[in-house]
């Protein structure tokens, strides 16, 4: 009986597969000849149009002599000959171009970055402040990916996702540090900006780090602005209808800073929750090598709402962020004599900041102080050289006052060299002596040296950006 | 009422300058921004008094190195056609100064985008756009405006741009391009008169501005300074190019302005070639100001360096 069964059920099964076969074979039967018919129609369609091609060529013909056909036909003919040879060779050369094939042609543009950093700090980490360890280390600092294409006629996007090493663990953390929507259409010189990027703040806040003059991103700028501008928001760009360079930028967002938590998470925000940004900036040729670049900018949260959370001061006190207010003024003079500015230029760029913040305070048992606001001020200035079309060297010299206690300052000093062996792989060598004042001693920060030796590298796609320029 | 009309009065007073500002501005001339001076000079000569012609470029820079001036994007924002070599030329400094100059009319595959590389054949299409390679340019050597007959090209594909944009206009362009062809065919007459005797003449130059050049009049580009384009060379490439250049007995090395003299100088030396410096656009050099008067000087300079060396 078993055997039976599973003689029934083998032959059910081969009888079943086999349908399925006759079917298979039916439909690629019904594909091949509807192929065929096609191939069929398009050999016939190629045939009446050689045949008519050859009627053309038969009524262009000229009527000649046979004197005159018999004296010019040798000299055209070879002429004839030598044309259709430049053509054929064109029309060969249109078909290899077109016969390339693009698996990525639908895909955007897409790039990655690299920076690994080694240095050497003359101090640990609890007495430079830094989330790095003292002595030798090696730092991935960042792997970076960028994407970016048009989303239609009207408007282009990118996205920037990074990741970057923990530095008690090592593993790496990916986030997305940009991705925006821009405009590309807009009437009355317009362009808004959408999603989370790098706000236009200052002269370097919307720089990515690899892309600096420089290893670290200056002290004042990892203060008061939290390191790079990144904001949740929209932006606005406005370039002036008038002959002379002249661009205002304005825009809101939910936080601004890299490292600065979004204000109110979780509670109820009004409209003086979000962050405000503006900045003008214009252009001067002073000469045909040397320019003038200078721009204010502003920034203001008018309800931070404790921000971050109480700050803890060294006499046990806390502040807390009520109010955030920051104003700056850049400028960059270059010197890139236009013969030879592949080879060789100076820049000169310099930021002030002052930061403006009002904080609620509270002594070390809890008990309320009078609020205070804070006026402290910041700047970095750099000269940077290029003397070679790989080489360029410069200095980098910064100042800062606390953002809580003005009476706590830093100053940074720091010569480097760059190497760039080609746009997409670049060495940097630089020095940087940090001096902080006895005020801030009692932060537990001391004065340090530290060597770094970046090494930074692109593969895919990159643009010149107009930021970058 | 007289405090509302205090208020309302400059209100409406800026919104009428900033109208006025961005209105188009329907002046007399049409506004034409070429990114290189060869690209100006057709411009003017075919668009005569009708057009107001700028360019980014002055004649000195590199041509894939032009600095970015934030003074060109007003010049760009009120263009009405911004003519280009193409092929990818200007890629370093170009489609960002378009982003930030907000004209829709000079886009890119809109009518204001006048890309003179249309109908050229390029040479040196490279297989790959590895970054081993160099900064190659993936849709093959751009510099083909140093050829004479291809510059034509460029002139057609101005002409046409101009004619579509002020058709009313098409007897005059027609009639001053006419007369330009006709005095840049007698030119080109000349010079391949002129450089007959140096069919075969090798040479090398620091960057590969050259193969088109080459090929128009018979000569034989035989390599670059450069290690590959956009990369300085190293000390072993030098080495060897000077071997090369020795064994195939290479007469004359060109130097572009916008490149150092020390390299081109010290491989003339050890070769015994004749360094000569070529502009790859009007204006490279003193009296190049115009695109016939630059091939001029190649020609003249070319010729008479070859016989020298008889």
């Amino acid at each position: 009986m078993k055997i039976m069964v599973a003689f029934i059920a083998l032959f059910m099964l081969l009888w079943s597969s086999t349908g399925v076969y006759a079917e298979t074979l039916e439909d690629r039967l019904k594909t091949l000849e509807e192929a065929l018919r096609r191939q069929e129609q398009t050999i016939a369609e190629q045939q009446k149009m050689i045949e008519e091609l050859k009627a053309e060529i038969k009524q262009a013909k000229p009527p000649a002599t046979p004197e005159a056909a018999a004296v010019g036909r040798p000299a055209a003919s070879e002429q004839m000959q030598q044309e259709v040879r430049e053509l054929n060779e064109k029309v060969d050369r249109v078909v290899e171009a077109q016969r390339k094939t693009l698996p990525s042609e639908f895909n955007p543009s897409i790039g990655l970055v690299g920076e690994t950093i080694f240095s050497y700090t003359g101090r640990g980490s609890s007495q430079t402040g830094s989330d790095r360890p003292g002595g030798f280390d090696a730092f991935q600092r960042s792997v970076e990916l960028n994407a970016a294409a048009s989303v239609d006629p009207f408007a282009k996007a990118y996205v920037v996702a990074n990741a970057s090493a923990d530095a008690a663990t090592g593993e790496s953390t990916f986030n997305i540090e940009e991705a925006a929507i821009q405009t590309t259409s807009l009437p009355w010189n317009l362009t808004v900006k959408a999603g989370r990027f790098f706000a236009e703040f200052g002269r370097l806040s919307y720089i990515h780090d690899h892309e600096l003059p420089f290893v670290n991103r200056p002290l004042v700028l990892d203060q008061y602005v939290g390191g790079e501008s990144r904001t949740d928001g929209v932006q606005v760009n406005w370039l002036l209808p008038v002959e002379h360079y002249i661009s205002l930028t304005l825009g809101l967002g939910n936080q601004f800073g890299g490292d600065v938590p979004p204000n109110n998470v979780g509670d109820y925000r009004r409209l003086g929750g979000w962050n405000y940004w503006g900045r003008l900036s214009s252009y001067f040729d002073l000469t045909p090598d040397i320019s003038l670049e200078p721009g204010i900018s502003g920034l203001w949260n008018p309800r931070t709402n404790g921000r971050g959370g109480p700050l803890l001061q060294p006499d046990g006190s806390t502040l807390t962020e009520r109010e955030r207010r920051l104003v700056g003024a850049d400028v960059a003079l270059s010197y890139k004599p236009l013969r030879n500015n592949q080879f060789q230029s100076i820049t000169w760029g310099t930021e002030v900041l002052y930061s403006n913040n009002h904080y609620d305070a509270a002594d070390s048992s809890g008990n309320v102080l009078p609020s205070s606001t804070v006026g402290s001020l910041g700047l970095y200035s750099y000269l940077t050289y290029k003397f070679h079309r790989q080489w360029s060297t410069g200095f980098l010299f910064g100042f800062v006052e606390d953002a809580q206690n003005n009476k706590a300052k830093a100053y940074e000093y720091s010569p480097y060299v760059t190497w760039a062996l080609s746009h997409w792989n670049q060495l940097r060598l630089q020095y940087t002596y940090t001096d902080y004042n006895s005020a801030s001693a009692a932060y537990g920060l001391h004065s340090n040296n530290a060597v770094y030796l970046q090494w930074a590298w692109i593969i895919g796609s990159h643009a010149h950006g107009w930021q970058q320029r | 009422m007289k405090a509302k009309l205090f208020y309302l009065l400059p209100i409406i007073v800026l919104t009428g300058i900033i109208c006025m500002g961005t209105m188009p501005a329907y002046a007399a001339k049409i506004r034409v921004v070429a990114t290189f001076t060869d690209l100006a000079d057709f411009a003017r000569e075919i668009g005569g008094d009708l057009v107001e012609v700028h360019s980014l470029a002055t004649g000195v820079e590199d041509s894939h190195g032009v600095p970015m001036k934030p003074s060109f994007v007003p010049m760009m924002n009120r263009a009405d056609l911004l003519v280009l070599v193409g092929l990818d030329c200007e890629h370093a400094f170009l489609p960002a100064l378009i982003e930030a100059s907000k004209n829709p009319r000079i886009e890119v595959n809109r009518a204001g985008y006048v890309d003179c590389s249309l109908g050229i054949t390029p040479v040196d299409v490279p297989k790959t756009t590895e970054h081993y390679a160099g900064d190659v340019h993936p849709y093959g050597n751009p510099h083909y405006m140093l050829d004479p007959v291809l510059a034509k090209t460029a002139i057609a594909n101005i002409y046409n741009a101009l004619v579509e944009f002020a058709p009313q206009h098409k007897a005059e362009f027609t009639r001053n391009r006419d007369a330009y062809l006709a005095k840049l065919n007698a030119k080109i007459t000349e010079w391949e008169r002129e450089t007959k005797p140096l069919k075969g003449l090798k040479f090398v130059s620091y960057h590969e501005h050259w193969p088109y050049f080459a090929a128009r009049f018979g000569m034989d580009f035989f390599g670059t300074i450069e290690l590959r384009p956009g990369i300085d060379p190293t000390p072993r490439h030098i080495e060897e190019l000077i071997a090369a250049m020795k064994a195939a007995h290479v007469p004359i090395v060109v130097r572009e302005p916008q490149f150092p003299e020390k390299v081109p100088k010290r491989i003339a030396e050890q070769t015994g070639a004749t360094m000569v410096t070529f502009p790859v656009m009007p204006g490279g050099v003193p009296h190049t100001e115009t695109y016939i008067k630059m091939m001029d000087y190649i020609v003249h300079t070319m010729v008479a360096a070859a016989q020298a060396r008889k």
